[in-house]
């Protein structure tokens, strides 16, 4: 996904517009200031790999990577991204399946997988900051995600083996 | 057989549907967009009980941009919904019944804009009395909220002579026990597609746990054939149990039907909160005897369920709940009353466990209460109790054999958590105390006596060559298509390229009955048992009119149909299954019909199949603040064979979770009839901080001789039997019983009328004081 530009404009012209990249493409996108980025993504862009749970930023759902920092979406307005590198899971899709996404299969970390995206953005994010995270610290980088089906049981065995590995 | 490492006899599988969920390309049906879509809203009542006078859209319909806007005069059929009883109304008519009473929908081109005309409707309404608790709705003088009075359904039974029986006892407990209103917070609210097709026909993509079951509501609603409705109800984000009755359904399909496109729906996760269901919160009160030698004789349970504004499941949970107060074991005098009760508080409703995890909280409580008076072992008192394998079901009903209960009693003994040695105090946090419980339960499967259970599939060798099956089921997360894989892999040896599982529409599968109350695994399992061999005579009969190779020689293996090894020679590969396919002018193909298995004697509720669990937990008690840790939990079920051992694990890894929440933290609040706990802010439910690193699953795969019955589901089984075996654990650590769910840190905190005592001496005599 590099090399093309999108651009998205809405009917009402009076909106200003905004620019930034989306998965490493240059976005521009016309659209109210404080139009929130996971209606952006999910409507607008039509990139619905970023659910929407709660809208206040307590289940972690719509988590994205705002310049390689986990960030609620749904807290997030069009006028903040302006500028930012925003990265979706959408964006995560190589050619093969990271270690950690791989993990997550392996170890049944995911059950209807509703949460699944934010819980490897939160992940990402933090494995992007730091190489070898703690047991621990990855523990608490997810845990403004909630997991309804799983009872963490999956989770933690993908955590207990990214810290040993 | 241990669950947690992957030595099992079968190996973990990765699920079919797992890359696409990790990679977030899998599309659920609130996922879905349409071009020149319109976004459906509804307006509620806001108001838990009045009567409603009048309601105005004139100014909605005038809003530029709205194309829709629909309330009780335009339903064209029957304006109610409820999978048992359809009571609900889609639209108020006279009198609402709780906040989220629908008053109005909309459909507009935009959310804003349909939002905006939300706010232009205007209704009047003369407010009642809010009867907020069944006691109110149960006073003489209390208005009527249905015509037929306040109690939506009544359960009795008894047999022996309770009255007598207690006046023999050496022991008497006498408890009443409360549950909380627990969200099934599934991660995706509820939603869909609603798209009009030619000829008035409509088609439905939203999440529901009985596709053919909704297509049938919908059709009553509309006014329509049913075959004009093609039902789309999976992949889903979770249900539960909360997305089984209609819920969005019959305002998409109305607008989508009166505008003539396609519409958008998907609740924010307030008005989720405030529509959805909910568990039903309970009160039991039991009072239960036992003799010099530990054995129960009488045992009187009164069960008040608050069921909220409508029917939908109200009345068989409350069947459910009457048959599980009594459980696994053998009681010669009971006397049992239940009461679904009507108010104007949310609706309860179908949530995992079906009303059982109220009354094993109970029941359980019973048992180690009335341990604790006649200073047994609560573990041993249990065992002089359980039924053996021939004994009759808890309501007398004849059951399968069944020995699961003293399975699992034996087996969780053998548990690290119940070997480990309990540790000592910490010298710097003295005041953290720990303590271990245990509980029991048998939990039936599928719908039990007097509702109809049936089942069915299909299989088939499709025009690609792919044997492909198809049910009437979801895909909600539980694992079904992965267990499919599985068995289907086991019957043909064939590779998962030439499998194709078609599930959740209704334009392509048969229907199979719901995916709920653990029947699925069973159900799928039984209709390949039955569909196997005529399906494999069909295909090896053509092969031997292509080839004339000897049909009894004949086996499907990878990539197509093999002919067995002989002395000394490898098999050898006779055709591929798109060569056969290619062949055939006839498809392939087979079916099955069938019913749940259930028991033979009249008994409204009463279950045939059951599953059995055992549990021990370890908390660790902050006395200073009174808040509780669950440390470790440990489970054994008994439920056959595990087909799927990664999703076995994950079903009662996650049931076991969702009733810690239950436990210790979950409760949606309601105040006069309206929900104060809205969001996830106020409604808590466990985050991975919460949870105990390592739960042991164990299962007993054993059934009794002669039991062709398979492998049972075990969906709910984990999440039915923790409350009793945490509280028990923290009257260990704290001396303190807790009746009521979710456990009050401050009951807790009460044990010690004098600050906490840092000697554990001290602590000691506190304890003893309680």
């Amino acid at each position: 996904m590099s090399g093309t530009k999108t651009e998205l404009s809405s009917v009402e012209t009076r909106h200003p517009s905004f620019v930034f990249s989306l998965n490493g493409v240059e976005t521009k996108i016309q659209t109210a200031s404080s139009r929130r980025l996971v209606d952006l993504l999910r409507t607008d862009l039509d990139l619905p790999g970023t659910k929407i749970g709660c809208e206040i930023g307590r289940c972690g759902a719509c988590m994205v990577l705002i310049d390689g920092k986990p960030s609620n979406s749904c807290l997030t307005m069009a006028y903040q991204c302006e500028g930012k590198d925003v990265e979706t899971i959408e964006g995560m899709n190589g050619e093969s399946l990271d270690p950690v996404q791989k993990l997550f299969l392996e170890e049944g970390a995911l059950q209807c997988g509703y949460c699944t995206p934010g819980m490897v953005m939160s992940l990402k994010g933090l494995l992007k900051e730091k190489e070898k995270p703690t047991y621990e610290e990855m523990k608490e980088s997810i845990s403004g995600n909630i997991c309804r089906c799983t009872g963490y049981g999956g989770i933690n065995r993908v955590l207990r083996k990214l810290s040993e590995g | 057989m241990h669950l947690n490492e992957q030595t099992n006899s079968r190996p973990w599988r990765i699920r079919p549907d797992g890359q696409a969920k990790v990679t977030g390309e899998l599309r659920y049906l609130t996922d879905m967009t349409s071009p020149g879509k319109l976004i459906g809203r509804v307006l509620r009542s806001g108001v838990p009980h009045a009567r409603l006078l009048s309601v105005d859209t004139s100014k909605a319909k005038e809003l530029p941009g709205v194309v829709s806007v629909l309330t009780s005069k335009d339903v064209p059929g029957l304006n109610g919904f409820g999978i048992a009883e359809p009571n609900q109304p889609v639209f108020c008519e006279d009198l609402i019944r709780y906040e989220g009473d629908a008053i109005a929908a909309v459909a507009a081109e935009t959310n804003e804009i349909a939002e905006r005309a939300l706010e232009l409707i205007e209704f009047e309404y003369e407010e009642l009395p809010v009867l907020d608790t069944p006691e109110k709705a149960l006073s003489s003088d209390a208005p009527l909220l249905h015509a037929e009075g306040n109690i939506l359904h009544e359960t009795s039974y008894s047999k022996g002579d309770v009255q007598k029986a207690f006046n023999l006892c050496h022991a008497i407990v006498e408890e009443t026990y409360e549950t909380p209103r627990q969200m099934h917070a599934f991660m995706e609210t509820e939603g869909g597609i609603f798209v009009p097709e030619k000829h008035g026909k409509l088609t439905v993509y939203s999440p529901t746990q009985h596709g053919y079951k909704d297509q049938m509501q919908l059709a009553r609603i509309l006014g329509i054939p049913a075959d004009d409705i093609r039902v789309v109800s999976s992949p889903i984000g979770g249900s539960f149990g909360g997305k089984d009755e209609l819920n969005v359904q019959p305002f998409g399909a109305l607008l989508a039907l009166s505008s003539g496109k396609p519409v958008k729906m998907h609740y924010s996760r307030k008005e989720s909160v405030i529509a959805g269901l909910k568990r039903h919160p309970m009160k039991v009160r039991m009072k239960s005897g036992v003799n010099q030698k530990g054995k129960l004789i009488a045992h009187q349970v009164e069960i008040i369920s608050d069921t909220g504004a409508y029917a939908t499941l109200g009345g068989p949970v409350l069947n459910f709940a009457t048959e599980h107060a009594i459980g696994c074991y053998i009681i010669p005098h009971i006397e049992l009353k239940g009461k679904a009760v009507y108010t104007n508080n949310g609706i309860s409703g179908e949530f995992r466990g079906f009303g059982g995890n109220q009354v094993i909280f109970a029941l359980e409580g019973q048992m180690d209460r009335l341990a604790e008076k006649i200073n047994v072992d609560p573990w041993e008192l249990r065992s002089r109790n359980l039924r053996t394998l021939h004994d009759l079901g808890p309501l007398g009903q004849r059951v399968l054999p069944n020995d699961g209960p003293s399975q699992v009693w034996e087996a969780i003994q053998e548990t690290p958590l119940y070997k480990k040695t309990e540790h000592p105090p910490s010298v710097d946090e003295p005041w953290i105390v720990t303590g271990k419980g245990m509980s029991l339960a048998m939990h039936g499967s599928g719908l039990g006596y007097g509702i109809p259970d049936p089942a069915g599939g299909q299989i088939r060798l499709n025009e690609q060559g792919k044997i492909e099956v198809a049910f009437g089921h979801e895909e909600f997360g539980q694992g079904l298509l992965g267990t499919l894989e599985i068995m289907l892999l086991d019957h043909f040896n064939c590779d998962v390229e030439d499998l194709e599982i078609i599930i959740g529409d209704t334009a392509l599968v048969p229907p199979s009955g719901s995916s709920t109350a653990s029947r699925t695994t069973n159900m799928v399992w039984r209709a390949l048992q039955n569909m196997k061999r005529p399906f494999l005579d069909k295909l090896f009969f053509k092969v031997n009119e292509l080839t004339g190779e000897p049909v009894e020689q004949l086996q499907t293996g990878k990539n197509g149909i093999w002919k067995e090894a002989k002395q000394g020679e490898g098999r050898e590969f006779v055709l591929t299954f798109q060569e056969l396919a290619a062949s055939c002018t006839e498809p392939l193909k087979c079916s099955t019909e069938f019913d749940f298995p259930v028991t033979p004697d009249p008994v409204i509720g009463g279950h045939y199949l059951y599953g059995s669990t055992s549990v021990i937990a370890e908390v660790e008690v902050n006395m200073l603040t009174g808040m509780i840790r669950v440390t470790g939990i440990d489970h054994v079920v008994a439920a056959g064979e595990v087909v799927n051992p990664l999703g076995y694990l994950g079903q009662i890894e996650g049931g076991s979770i969702m009733a810690l929440g239950f436990t210790i933290i979950e409760d949606a609040l309601m105040e006069n009839g309206n929900y104060v706990t809205k969001n996830f802010d106020t409604y808590l439910v466990p985050t991975i901080a919460d949870v105990p690193e390592i739960q042991h699953v164990e299962a007993v795969e054993e059934l009794p001789e002669g039991d062709v019955h398979g492998p049972r589901g075990v969906g709910e089984i984990g999440s039915v039997a923790l409350a009793p075996a945490i509280v028990s654990a923290i009257k260990q650590a704290t001396g303190k019983w807790v009746t009521k769910l979710p456990v009050n840190p401050e009951t807790i905190l009460n044990v010690w009328d004098e600050p906490f005592p840092m000697d554990k001496e001290e602590r000691k005599k506190g304890r003893e004081r309680v």
